[in-house]
């Protein structure tokens, strides 16, 4: 089981994690590691959150947890990919994925601790209400942390292939050239600011984190339920497909406030 | 273990260095390794990776193809178009499961030498293990268990590991210019006629300067040629 002594690395070492992504180091047997692991967690927080409900909830949010993480990773990766290489990255497509699912493997762990307090709150109080918004708490905590750490990581990474990059020595010391020809271009001079690029790449990422907020909320509201509503049969989906996740999310606060 | 012997055992980061490869128990990169029948506790970790990576397809193909299926108004919610999905979305996902397998069997196949050369690696790394519990018997006090010829046994097994380094690095390089080999008997030509033609130039320029360079040249090529023919057998 390697899958989990990857994710164990990730935890204890994040810098030499990162470090080995932006060296590209087993990238591969770390994308499948990752991807197997943190779908295993959160699918066991899915199951606890499903239980709520239902037995048939249980299995569905297991496999829709976990999908809900990593679909929204895949739709919003090419975006990631294809405008930072737009804005001089270097890094290769594997390597950002990796990187994301650095991000959702850190919230699927957070999840996971986390899941003795949600059983916990499960079996003692038995109100949907504040269930659902226990748990909306516990999503927003773990999904900031793991931006955050996201954030962090892409700034490690890109800078420091930005360092590489720019402390290249020219491969030729012109001062130790007698007749250089009009035509050499003295390598360090033709190093482009790159420091303008990294500024844009940094609010790239930004304006990429809201999309990802964005498309991951939507694509929850789509694959609801998760929680399973109470004296209700089990349901696949929902069929009505109106409002949205921001309206609802307000509705709950004015429930359990007494304002509805 | 002791420091002659751990220096003698191949390691696993040794074996990715030597193959280019992420090399472990169960696989090589992403296929798998055919030894794990032979050992209950790798072919457990195998079927263990299988499950999960049905799982993982599960995970996928289902939320899409409610998506898809509730898009196209292909599911209405009751129960029997929800069956029907989810027998759709389960094939779809039995489907793709045996493709990826089978994409792997073929990514396997191309590493059959490898394969083999890791297998030996394990009896090599086993031996060794030998060697170390007999010296650690032989350490015990009173005991009249010991190692006769330990120099010519660990003599032995310095040159396996030589050969099987040798081997190894062999076959990355074979591995990794696949498409030059595959195209060996067009090149050797190639090489042959550019040997003669070497051959005549040197014949006819001699004396000077350039009749040297001539000659180097036709040093490298008579190299070439040899290491080629000794590929060809």
């Amino acid at each position: 089981m390697k899958y989990f002594t990857v994710l164990i690395t990730l935890l204890r070492d994040r810098t030499l994690f990162l470090e080995e992504i932006r060296q590209g180091i087993k990238i591969e047997s770390k994308i499948i590691s990752l991807l197997i692991s943190s779908s295993i967690f959160f699918a066991i927080y899915g199951a606890i959150i499903g239980a709520n409900s239902s037995l048939p909830q249980v299995i569905s949010s297991a496999v829709k947890l976990p999908a809900l993480y990593l679909i929204t990773l895949i739709i919003c990766l090419p975006t990631l990919f294809f405008f930072d290489i737009l804005f001089g990255s270097t890094l290769a497509f594997n390597q950002y994925a990796a990187l994301i699912l650095t991000t959702v493997s850190i919230i699927s762990v957070l999840l996971f601790s986390f899941a003795p307090v949600t059983l916990f709150f499960l079996v003692s109080i038995r109100d949907y209400e504040f269930f659902l918004l226990l748990n909306i708490a516990i999503f927003a905590l773990t999904g900031l942390i793991g931006v955050k750490l996201f954030y962090q990581g892409m700034q490690f990474v890109t800078e420091a292939n930005y360092r590489t990059f720019k402390s290249r020595e020219p491969l030729v010391k012109l001062d130790q050239v007698e007749d250089t020809p009009d035509d050499f271009v003295k390598v360090q001079d033709a190093i482009p600011v790159e420091d303008k690029s990294q500024r844009m790449r940094t609010k790239l990422l930004q304006f990429w984190l809201f999309l990802y907020a964005l498309v991951g909320s939507q694509l929850g509201w789509t694959l609801r339920p998760f929680f399973g509503a109470p004296g209700e049969p089990f349901q696949l989906f929902r069929s009505e497909i109106e409002s949205n996740f921001y309206q609802q999310v307000i509705r709950i606060i004015f429930t359990v406030l007494g304002f509805q | 273990m002791q420091a002659d012997l751990e220096e003698l055992r191949i390691t696993q980061k040794e074996l990715e260095n030597l193959s280019g490869l992420d090399v472990n128990e169960v696989f090589i990169g992403i296929a798998w390794r055919p030894s794990i029948i032979r050992y209950p506790k790798r072919l457990l970790s195998f079927l263990m990776t299988e499950v999960f990576t049905f799982g993982l397809i599960l995970i996928f193909c289902l939320p899409i193809g409610l998506i898809v299926a509730r898009s196209f108004g292909g599911l209405t919610g009751d129960a029997s178009s929800t069956t029907q999905f989810l027998q759709v979305s389960l094939g779809v996902s039995v489907a793709i499961a045996l493709l990826w397998n089978l994409y792997i069997w073929q990514k396997g196949k191309s590493l059959k030498m490898l394969t083999h050369l890791l297998d030996e690696v394990d009896k090599h790394n086993e031996i060794i293990a030998a060697v170390d519990v007999i010296d650690e018997l032989g350490s015990v006090k009173n005991s009249t268990i010991s190692l006769i010829d330990r120099g010519e046994v660990l003599a032995a097994l310095t040159a396996t590991r030589e050969s099987l380094v040798c081997a190894l690095m062999t076959e990355k390089i074979l591995r990794k210019h696949k498409r030059f080999i595959a195209r060996r008997h067009e090149l050797f030509t190639n090489i042959e006629t550019n040997l003669a033609t070497l051959q005549h130039l040197q014949v006819t320029n001699q004396a000077d300067e350039y009749g040297q360079l001539l000659n180097e040249a036709l040093q490298i090529g008579m190299s070439v040629h040899q290491e080629l023919r000794k590929f060809e057998r």
